[in-house]
């Protein structure tokens, strides 16, 4: 059971920026982070907006150098789209682990970025491929990197009037090798306890970029970036590879919980970044073959 | 000693028509076209909701509860405290619907007077017109609460000068098992291995939290609806609040899945508590925040196994300590402790046997009875053993199980002389082989095959002098009922009955119709638990049915001038065996009875083999009517870096003495199959300083789709059990062996046992590194 | 703002279809389509947890599976709603109502309402699924009894009967 709540149905989006500027609210989308988390508080109150009118927020665009997706994107519009396992692999694979398939008709991509959850599972693989989101208020548009919208536990860099309407990124390059692993306590529907996403570009037998992103082993989804130098410059190898991946999990700053001690998330960001690692060191090699 | 008659003996002839087929359960279509009504779905004019306040404190006085704000708001009609309650101020929460003497201390406080024990524990009860309201009604109750010290941890409660949690002591119950000469078994042993082994909290999490509709009708009569395994718990609501037996009626609806969480009664009394203060219908379904404090979850088990062993593998003495949490209040402790200790030798003789065993009391969460009832916890210590016996001496552990099976007319660890077939080598073997070849390890993965055998029970403690009653009758048109109080919990109950019934008097079983689960007016036939329902109400059931079969057969064979060992019934025809032209159709049968004055109905009692109970000195005597034998078998890929366990597959065999459905037999194993494999990998329930940390179910995890591995069932009937046709009971104990099972392939899989369950990751990376460490 | 903007509107009469019924509730924005369609009589809806955990609540909301419990009845006006006593019953089974009850893939059934919703949904997206497809398909939707094969089994044999209605027809 809900507790009584105020709900606005906006159907534009300028009304519904306009109803977030002037009235304290919060923007509900799929709802399944806020419906439960209400059900839990129990306590009447809140006023929420609705954005479920807002047709300008669905939607994915392809173009060659950038992918576009809509806030109201769901997890299972991640999977339905054709072009989408070559514009963000990490991405898909993240979305086929990503709850049940209710929950993934309902989940949006924005819903998931702007609850600022350490375990969201949209972030890591979008924070390995430099996303950046455009935020909307009455007073105009920004756009910002994922990276620095992230700022600590549930804490994000929207401010209350803003609404995210959109995260782009560039597609991979050829050469670039773009994976995503969720570890959980069991195989569906299940809270993250390390998730890691890592993007890796070789061209001419050197590693030009790596990104790695680390879910669930801080306050916030980050990217170890000190794991990511480590790895540009040149081939990689076991040696860097295994620099890399005790950096990540040195990186980390993981908490003990009902899940898992931090002390084995730290030794599963080790395990889990060196295996992906190799896994895109050999699969992006392999395109250039 | 009296000698067990098979009723398996007397129809070891029949030929069988229905029984064992794989027939499409009666109860099938109506679940799938989503017209069967469970409890939560019945409504009432003028029927209000309910809601519960659980204690958020573990231990504390209850200094002052102040329901003023609640009842005053609009819409409430009716808060109940323990103030409220009546003089008896408990309900038993003994054996359910045991007419055997009680164990100590089994009575639990309705609601908390004074003092709460356990976190969740209830100390009002709300109704109001809606759920709404009703919620809001338990925010407006204030309770002021002094916290006590409280003890959440068995070996604590036990220790001198522990404060005493109810009754005299924190022991709930204790028991000795003193078989042989352990002194003298010790010294021919060639070497003696010592370990121990937990288990933790696990939660039914039956898919349809508890929900019940109460009411008092226009005779004064207090009906209950309910989503329960037993309907005897209307002796047990009457008592509580002091009203005669006749005046409870008590229905079970289709049970959206028990596995023990609905034996012990649960919301009834609440609920008629409720309704007879309000003078309204009330109906309670709890939500699942509130299910998790509402039964009883598994006992969490310390087991330590000492074993002598001869060089071949023989044991030659085994002492067994098994410590149990009981949690705030007994409920079924004891008899859980008792499960326990009978199964803690497993399928194995053992001639000179020391077990200590007691369950403590603590201030956690009361545990109950769950599918498989402490054996099954038992079983895994025992089957662990096993394993590391065999390492020890470098032999195949099978080998090890071999030197050591009870077979049939073995005594076992009370001295029982096992009466049927013990086929867990047949079992065993099989479902090894079924696992097939291993794929080969890769850098990062260790494949692992392991097997457990068992020995669980089916049917009640003999000293509860166990029966079972049922009513079968055929109409005028030659269709067929069945009356029977059994409670259908999901396995088919209710549709075995017209399986077999169908079987003796030849009719398809559509044309059967079973009236189930009514304390009113259907004939008790005791509990869903114990694995017994088919056992007992099967056996009720034949029993009446074969006497109707007799009664009509009678009828023919005067119309015929047969005899009546010369006929046959068949798709609702009496023919002539020798001369099957010649033939009355059923309906016509039942007129000739009619017009004779012949009973076309029997109610029929099954009762089961009793017993006195056991030398509290020794454990000796005779406890369970019979045990099934079988065994499980898993293959698992361990990955080395991250410690995850996937189970590939998963392979039960048991033998279930005769099938009735066999469809629904594989449904049990194969149930069961993931349930252990959740034991064995991710459930736990997980309490702080006794406080619920996943409460829900997205932090208590219970498998999904996506975990499930190749599952196999192996069925061999021995037609040696006591149930109909020779059917054994299977519902617990298919369950026993898949824990252990899927335990010792990770301990295949990386070369080190895990002795705490459930297997997590985390424990594997940290039994492989002390691995390392030691090498 | 205006004031009719910032006015709290507490209910809302929503126009759901359900099964090919139209129904007309006044509903206040935080109740949810589970508590709306039980209140309408529709019981086989179950519930197992009230917060997208357990599956027991889905049913097909314009086609689309969605846990009704998580899903605010206002965000269903105008659209429609199939359970699973829409998709067929004893005249007229669906071929995987037919299925589960031959293969016995209903064990206590509090499950089944929803599993089968859950199902329907996959074999409208893919309908020839692997056996990785129907377990990616049925990860939210929780069952205690059956160990699932049963239910992965009638599900391959549902997309079967399909597949040859629709080459016959
Ligand atoms: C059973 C279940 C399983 C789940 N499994 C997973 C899982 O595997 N992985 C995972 O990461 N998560 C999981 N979740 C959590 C949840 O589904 C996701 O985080 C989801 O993406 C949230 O999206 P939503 O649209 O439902 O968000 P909502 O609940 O509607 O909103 C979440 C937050 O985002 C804000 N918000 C939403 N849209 C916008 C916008 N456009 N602009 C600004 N703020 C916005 C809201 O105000 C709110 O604070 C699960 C949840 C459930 C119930
Ligand atoms: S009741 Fe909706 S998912 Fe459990
Ligand atoms: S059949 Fe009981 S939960 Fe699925």
């Amino acid at each position: 059971m809900l507790p009584p709540f105020e709900l606005l149905e906006p159907h534009s989006l300028d009304q519904a920026l306009k109803m977030l500027a002037t009235s304290e609210s919060v923007p509900l989308a799929g709802g399944t982070n806020l419906l439960p988390d209400l059900r839990a508080r129990g306590e009447a109150g809140g006023r929420f907006i609705s954005l479920a009118a807002l047709d300008q927020l669905h939607g994915i665009e392809h173009s060659d150098s950038r992918v576009l997706m809509g806030a109201r994107t769901t997890l299972s519009d991640i999977l339905h789209d054709p072009l989408m396992p070559t514009a963000a692999p990490s991405l898909v694979s993240m979305a086929k682990v990503f709850a049940g398939s209710m929950v993934r008709n309902a989940a949006t991509v924005a819903g998931n970025i702007c609850y600022g959850s350490p375990s969201a599972d949209v972030v890591p693989p979008l924070l390995s491929l430099d996303a950046e989101l455009t935020l909307a208020s009455a007073a105009g548009e920004r756009t910002l990197s994922l990276n620095d919208f992230l700022l600590d536990y549930k804490k994000t860099a929207r401010r209350p009037d803003e609404l995210l309407i959109s995260v782009s990124w560039a597609p991979p390059t050829t050469g670039t090798a773009n994976l995503f692993y969720k570890l959980g306590r069991r195989r569906g529907d299940a809270i993250t306890v390390v998730g890691v996403a890592v993007t890796i570009t070789i061209e001419k037998g050197n590693c030009t970029k790596a990104r790695i992103a680390l879910g669930s082993v801080a306050p916030t989804v980050f990217r170890a970036q000190e794991a990511e130098e480590a790895l540009v410059g040149g081939p990689l190898t076991a040696t860097t590879i295994g620099t890399a991946a005790q950096a990540a999990a040195q990186a980390s700053r993981p908490i003990d919980d009902i899940r898992a001690s931090a002390d084995y998330r730290r030794h599963a960001v080790h395990m889990l970044v060196r295996r992906l690692l190799t896994e895109a060191w050999q699969t992006a090699g392999s395109q250039h073959d | 000693m009296n000698r067990i008659e098979s009723p398996a003996a007397s129809t070891a002839n029949l030929q069988l028509r229905q029984v064992g087929k794989p027939l499409v359960r009666t109860d099938s279509p109506t679940k799938v076209y989503g017209t069967a009504v469970y409890a939560g779905d019945l409504t009432m004019p003028g029927m209000l909701c309910a809601a519960v306040l659980h204690s958020d404190r573990a231990s504390a006085l209850l200094r002052h509860v102040d329901t003023s704000r609640a009842e005053a708001l609009a819409g409430v009609h009716c808060v109940l405290t323990a103030a409220d309650l009546p003089p008896s101020q408990g309900v038993m929460t003994d054996m359910p619907g045991q007419t055997g003497g009680l164990t100590k201390n089994t009575k639990q406080p309705i609601l908390a007077k004074d003092r709460v024990r356990f976190c969740g524990e209830p100390i009002a009860l709300v109704a109001a017109e809606n759920a709404a309201i009703a919620e809001q009604a338990l925010r407006l109750i204030d309770i002021e609460y002094e916290d006590l010290d409280g003890i959440y941890d068995p070996f604590d409660a036990l220790a001198p000068g522990a404060p005493i949690i109810f009754g005299d002591d924190n022991v709930v119950a204790s028991y000795k098992v003193r078989k042989g000469d352990i002194e003298k078994g010790f010294a021919e042993a060639d070497f003696i291995v010592e370990n121990t082994f937990t288990t933790q909290y696990q939660e039914q999490a039956f898919l349809e939290p508890e929900a019940a509709l109460a009411w008092v009708d226009e005779h004064e009569v207090l009906n209950i609806r309910s989503s329960t395994q037993v309907v005897e718990h209307y002796r047990a609501v009457a008592d509580a609040i002091g009203l005669p037996h006749n005046r409870v009626r008590l229905r079970a609806e289709f049970v959206g899945g028990g596995f023990g969480g609905k034996e012990v009664m649960t919301i009834e009394v609440w609920l008629a508590l409720l309704a007879l203060a309000s003078r309204r219908p009330v109906q309670l379904v709890q939500p699942r925040e509130r299910s998790f404090l509402s039964h009883g979850p598994r006992h969490p088990f310390t087991m330590t196994h000492r074993t002598g062993v001869s060089g071949d593998g023989k044991i030659t003495a085994l002492q067994i300590k098994l410590t149990s949490d009981a949690g705030a209040y007994a409920k079924l402790s004891p008899y859980i402790l008792l499960y326990a200790t009978v199964g803690a030798t497993g399928p194995y003789r053992v001639d000179n046997l020391h077990i200590d065993s007691v369950s403590a009391a603590t201030n956690n969460l009361p545990a109950c009875a769950f599918r498989g009832f402490g054996t099954m916890q038992a079983n895994l210590a025992c089957e662990g053993q096993m394993e590391e016996i065999a390492k020890l001496l470098g032999m195949d552990s099978m080998e090890v199980r071999r030197r050591n099976f009870i077979h049939t007319g073995d005594a076992n660890v009370t001295g029982q002389i096992i009466r049927s077939a013990v086929w867990s080598d047949q079992c065993a073997t099989q479902a090894l082989a079924t696992l097939g070849e291993r794929p080969t390890d890769t850098q990062t993965t260790r494949i692992g095959h392991g097997v457990a055998c068992y020995q669980q029970s089916y049917g009640r403690i003999r000293w509860m002098k166990d029966s079972s009653e049922a009513w079968v009758g055929v109409e005028m048109d030659g269709t067929v009922i069945v009356r029977s109080a059994v409670t259908d919990i999901g396995a088919g109950q209710s549709s075995a009955l017209a399986q077999i019934t169908g079987e003796i008097l030849g009719v398809p079983m559509d044309q059967v119709v079973v009236y189930f689960g009514d304390g009113a007016v259907t004939p008790l036939a005791g509990t869903s638990t114990a694995s017994r329902a088919l056992y007992m109400s099967g056996n009720a059931t034949k029993m009446a049915a074969s006497q109707v079969r007799k009664n009509l057969l009678s009828c023919v064979a005067g119309y015929f001038g047969v005899k009546i060992e010369q006929l046959d019934m068949c798709d609702s025809q009496v023919f002539i065996i020798d001369d099957p032209q010649r033939s009355i159709a059923l309906k016509d049968c039942v007129k000739l009875c009619a017009a004779e004055g012949v009973h076309r109905h029997n109610l029929a009692i099954f009762r089961a083999p009793t017993s006195e109970g056991i030398d509290p000195e020794t454990g000796q005597g005779e406890v369970f009517p019979d045990f099934t034998y079988g065994a499980h078998a898993a293959q698992v890929a361990v990955d080395i870096e991250t410690g995850e366990v996937k189970v590939l597959k998963s392979i039960g065999a048991h033998d279930v003495g005769q099938a009735i459905n066999l469809r629904a037999v594989e449904g049990q194993v194969e149930g069961s199959a993931l349930m252990g494999q959740g034991f064995a990998l991710c459930e736990e329930l997980i309490l702080k300083q006794g406080r619920l940390q996943t409460g829900s179910l997205s932090e208590y995890l219970i498998p999904t789709s996506e975990d499930v591995p190749e599952i196999k069932a192996i069925v061999l009937e021995s037609r040696s059990g006591l149930g109909p046709f020779g059917a054994k009971g299977i519902g617990e104990p298919v369950y026993a062996p898949v824990a252990a099972s899927i335990a010792n392939a990770v301990a295949d899989a990386i070369g080190v046992h895990i002795f705490e369950l459930p297997i997590t990751p985390e424990k594997v990376i940290k039994a492989l590194r002390e691995k390392e460490s030691t090498k | 703002m205006t004031d009719k903007e910032t006015q709290m509107i507490t209910e809302k009469r929503v126009d759901i279809q359900v099964n090919g019924q139209a129904c007309e509730i006044t509903v206040p924005a935080w109740r949810t389509l589970l508590e709306v369609l039980r209140e309408l009589g529709h019981k086989e809806v179950k519930c197992g947890c009230e917060k997208g955990d357990c599956g027991a609540c889905a049913v097909l909301l314009d086609g689309k599976v969605v846990d009704s419990c998580l899903t605010l009845a206002w965000n269903a006006a105008g659209r429609s709603v199939t359970t699973v006593q829409g998709l067929g019953g004893p005249d007229n089974p669906h071929p995987l109502q037919t299925a589960f009850i031959e293969h016995g893939s209903a064990q206590c059934g509090y499950c089944t309402p929803g599993m089968i919703m859950a199902a329907k949904a996959l074999l409208d997206d893919i309908p020839e699924p692997s056996l990785k497809d129907i377990k990616r398909g049925l990860s939210g939707n929780l069952c205690r009894c059956t160990g699932y094969t049963r239910i992965f089994s009638a599900i391959q044999a549902a997309a079967e009967t399909l597949r040859q209605q629709e080459t016959t027809s």
